[in-house]
Formats: structure tokens, sequence, C-alpha cells
């Protein structure tokens, strides 16, 4: 491992300098580490630069819009006050009432069904690909739930809208607008997502306790019902919160499927409406505390995938401090 | 928004009082803004030394700016209230703005009358079998609020009664008129001149909903849109009214807005000037 970092430092300092004055500052290299050439140590450190500015980028990217979409959107909480923005129960933006359980409500209904439907799908999707799928069956199905996460939200909205709303429409007696329509487009939209993550879960296992469980005479569905499944749990747990990030967030498919009435759903088969499709239903003409209480709406959406974010940290790091002790 | 959109306003106002004569300001109803638009630039190509300064702040703005003379025109898609009517201006009607009701070709009514209009949107009746229909739930299809349609529908078909809020809010006529082409249960509603044979256009109080029933002043569910000139309109506002009215705008701009146009008001006089 000593020996590691030197060699890359040798490497990139290659062509750069003579033979002899390489072999005199490799014989310095051995006594000090740190002792390099002036252009090796611009060149290193204009590179390390460069990557601090690209994470401190990203970290700014966050900043700026938490700070953006908190200064827009606060005021609406001391107009409304918290529990009359967030529990109210009617909104009606020509009325001044700004009221967004119902759409809080709507988010988290579509997300939950969203997941029922979609966890078992993804999940076997992802046992079948590491541990049962031949490598040529594999060659296909894998690039096909791949491409499944390329296909833009807007096509699998116009999918939902002329072929998923149809059917839900006989099913229910509605018109096929609302969560059961949304749940089926968003279960497969967040497929890729569980899938990929549940694969890699399962392929990181040890070897050594699928030869172990199949040397104890366990068949294949033993060996994945209560060793794979089992050990992989926090990988899968992470997948799957990962996938609820997906399916809250997403706006376009829903708009187009779930029937924008922001009231609490009667049935499944009846019109609702989510965090995202309100704000993005109503920024064309929103003027005022109407403006506001989007952006309001915009922190909510933050706080929800932020408080995701940290769950994963929170199961991964429960995960492996039980891995370390068992 | 509107401080912001006024500002520029002014300041070109501003500029015309002191120098040129050939700038024309036409301000007011988002409704009317896609003719006013289309017309504009027709004009100015028409009259390359013209420039027309064309913006939406609603009907009432348009109206008080056309008043106090800070702009020539004002475009307007409601009448004059009665504390209007002092002003001083004069109407122009430019185009008719009627609105279709529509079901499913499959559905066996023909026809509604205003006041059950009113109760489906309003959610005061909810099955078919109410208003004459089969034993069939009604899926109301709705616009979303940023909708100039539905301004329209919810003041004259409504009477400013609030809509049914559990209707399915839908961002397009063209996505009303699909969904409803698609449901046999559903009612929706969209600008007369986008009803395509997908849809059946109910008769509303048993006046069936065409280019003459509007025209002829039949049809319950239609507005006029107006322009309103301080006086008589003269000079540069006089050629671009002359403009809208001609067939070049009537008969192609008016129609693909989902207007229809005043045919009967059409003035030729101007077009070869």
């Amino acid at each position: 491992m000593t020996s590691d970092p030197r060699h890359r430092e040798d490497a990139s300092a290659g062509p750069g300098t003579s033979g002899s004055a390489q072999g005199v500052r490799r014989r310095v290299e051995v006594a000090t580490l740190q002792l390099v050439s002036r252009a090796t140590y611009l060149k290193e450190w204009s590179l390390k630069t460069l990557f601090l500015m690209c994470a401190f980028i990203a970290v700014m990217g966050v900043l700026l819009i938490f700070l953006f979409v908190g200064l827009r959107g606060w005021p609406i909480f001391a107009e409304t006050g918290l529990a009359g923005f967030l529990g109210g129960r009617v909104w009606h933006p020509t009325d001044k009432a700004f009221g967004i359980l119902p759409l809080i409500y709507g988010s988290f209904v579509v997300m939950a069904g969203a997941l029922v439907i979609g966890t078992p799908l993804a999940v076997s999707t992802a046992v079948f690909l590491s541990e049962i799928a031949s490598p040529r069956v594999r060659s296909i199905v894998r690039p096909a739930v791949e491409l499944l996460a390329g296909i833009p939200s807007v096509i699998f909205g116009f999918f939902g809208l002329i072929v998923v709303r149809p059917i839900v429409a006989d099913l229910t007696g509605g018109l096929g607008f609302g969560p059961l329509t949304a749940w089926v487009i968003l279960a497969i939209m967040i497929l890729p997502t569980i899938t990929t993550l549940t694969e890699d879960a399962l392929r990181s296992l040890p070897n050594g306790i699928r030869e172990a469980s199949y040397a104890m005479g366990a068949t294949t569905w033993q060996t994945i019902s209560r060793v794979l499944l089992p050990a992989a749990k926090i990988g899968i747990i992470d997948a799957v919160i990962l996938g609820m990030g997906r399916a809250i967030g997403e706006t376009m498919a829903v708009l187009m499927v779930v029937g924008n009435a922001p009231v609490f759903p009667e049935a499944i088969g009846k019109p609702i409406s989510t965090l995202t499709s309100q704000i993005v239903m109503d920024m064309p003409y929103a003027t005022g505390d109407h403006r506001t209480a989007l952006f309001g709406m915009a922190i909510i959406l933050f706080a929800v995938s932020m408080a995701l974010v940290a769950l994963v940290r929170v199961v991964s790091r429960a995960g492996g401090e039980s891995q370390g002790a068992g | 928004m509107a401080m912001l959109l006024l500002i520029p306003l002014a300041l070109v106002s501003g500029c015309r009082r002191q120098g040129g004569s050939d700038e024309l300001i036409v301000t007011g109803s988002t409704t009317i803004l896609p003719i006013a638009e289309i017309a504009k630039e027709r004009f100015e190509d028409k009259y390359p030394e013209t420039k027309v300064l064309v913006s939406g702040l609603g009907s009432s703005a348009g109206i008080e700016s056309v008043s106090n003379g800070s702009s020539d025109i004002g475009t307007s898609s409601r009448d004059l209230k009665e504390e209007e009517e002092s002003l001083g201006l004069v109407d122009t009607p430019v185009a008719y703005d009627a609105i279709a009701v529509i079901v499913h070709p499959t559905n066996p009514l023909t026809g509604l009358t205003k006041r059950q209009v009113k109760d489906i949107f309003t959610g005061r009746v909810t099955n078919w079998s109410q208003v004459g229909g089969p034993d069939k739930e009604i899926g109301l299809v709705n616009r979303d609020e940023a909708s100039g349609t539905r301004e329209a529908f919810f003041k004259i078909a409504l009477d400013k009664e609030y809509f049914d809020p559990t209707a399915v809010v839908l961002p397009g006529t063209g996505q009303v008129r699909s969904v409803v082409a698609h449901s046999p249960s559903a009612i929706g509603y969209i600008s007369l001149g986008f009803v395509t044979n997908e849809v059946k256009a109910l008769k509303i109080d048993g006046v069936e909903p065409t280019p003459e029933s509007v025209v002829a002043g039949y049809y319950p569910i239609q507005r006029l849109l107006h322009v309103f000139t301080k006086g008589p309109p003269s000079g540069l506002a006089k050629r671009y009214i002359d403009f809208v009215l001609s067939s070049a705008v009537q008969d192609d701009v008016v129609r693909d807005a989902g207007f229809i146009p005043v045919s009967t008001q059409v003035r030729a006089e101007d077009e070869d000037s």
C-alpha cells in the first residue's frame, strides 16, 4: 500500500522530466515522500483545486436553491401560520385559502401505492437478475431495465393518459384520473432505481454465504429467501427509500394522470393532486401570496427529500454497525 | 408582475407623446391577446413605418388605460360597467367568444339547459340520470385556472359560482377534447372554434352552438370581445382596428384562436389603402 502514491506521482511526472533528473528524484523520494518537482506540485495542486471547486459547486447549488426557495416561500408561514398552511384542508388560492393538507396527503398516497406495487416487482427482478437468470437472459433483461430509467417522464405520463387511464376508467367507473393510474405509472418508473440498487446489494454479498447455504442442502428458493435477502436487507431498504424519493418528486407523469383536483381522495379512481403537480399547474399564473405558497410547498418537498436522504444514511450506518457487531 | 409590465409601458408611452406619431399602444384582455399579437405582426409587415405595442393586463386594466390616455386602444372581454359608461369610450366588437359544452358522441343527451350546466359544473348534479340521461356518474372535466376559457365559463355559465373542486383539471383545450372524446361519461367545455366531430357539442337552452346562432345572439354561453377607443377611432388606431376587422385577420387569426368572426361588420374599404 505505501508504495502506491509514489508510483502514481512518478507516472504523472514522467514525460516532463529528463531521465537522469527522474532518477535523482526517485532516490530523494524514497527518503521524503512530499518532495516533488515544482511542475508536478503545480499540476497536483491545480487538479486538487479543480476537483474541490467541482465539489463546491454541487454544495453551492444545494445551498443557493435552498436559500432561494426558503426566502421566497418563508412569508407564507408568517401569513397563514405553520398549522394553517400544513393543516389547512382547503386549497383555493383565488379565495386566499392556502391549505396544503390535501396536497401533502395526495403526494403520500401516490408514493405509498407506487411503492406497494413497485417494490415487490423491483426486488423480484433484482433477485432474478442476480441469482436465477442465465447470462444470456440477463443480457436482455438488464439493458431493458436500464432503458426504463432513461425514458423521459413525459412519455410515461403520455402512456398513462392514453393506455392506463381508459383501463382504470373501465375498472372504477370514473374518468380514470386518480391515484390508481398514478400508482401503475410510478411503479414502473421507480422499478429501475430499486432493481439496480437491490441487484448491487445482492451482488456485493460474499459468495461464501451462497456456497455455504447450498452446501447445507438448501434449495435456490431457500437460499434466496432465508439467506440472501436477509443479508442484503440494508441495501434493499436504501433502494426503497431512494425509490420513495423518486416517487414523491416525480412531477410531469403524475400531473398528466392524477386529475389535479386538490381534494382528499374519495376513491382510487377519483382525481387528486400532489405537491409537485400543483406547483406546475399554478406557477404560470400565480401572483402574490399564491406564488409564495407555491414556494412554501417547495420547502416542504425539500424537507421531505432531505429527510429521505438522512434516513438512508441512518439506515446504512445502523446496518454497518449491526453487521460489524455480528 | 403587473407593475413590471406597466413600467416599460409607461416609458414607451412617454416617448410616443414626445416624438414619433407612428406608435400605437394596445392594452387589455389576455383573451384577445392572441388576436392582437398576430394582427400586430401582420399590421407591422403591411405598414413597416408603424410600431404597435401589445400587452395583456386584463380587461379592466385595458379600459382604465384607454380612458386615462396611457394607451390608444383598450381591449376587453366584457362589456362596460355602469360607472365606466361615462368615460366617453367607443366600442368596436372584434370577435365572438362562444364556449361549447361537450360530451362523448355516444352520450344519448342532445342538450341541457343553462341551469343544468351550472348544476353539473358546480357539483350539485352528479349523475346523468338527474338530467335525463342514463344512470351513470358524470365525469367532470375542468380547465386550469390560468385558462381564459375557464374564466369566461365561470362568469357566463356558472354566474361566478365555484366549480366542483373534485373535477379533473387539465391544462389544455386539446387534452379536454381528447379525454372527453374517449370517455363515455365525461363532460367538458372548450371554445366553439375547437369543436371537432370527435365530441358532441350539446344544445344549450335548445340552441345549437353554431357560428350563426352565436352571431345572431341566441346561444347563451357566449360573449363579445371588444376594443375600446377614447372617442371614435381615428388615425393609426382606426387603421389598426380596421385591419383587425378585415378578412385577413377575421377569417384567419380569429378563427385560429377559436373565436368567431364578427362577419357582419367586416369593413373592406380599408383593404386597399
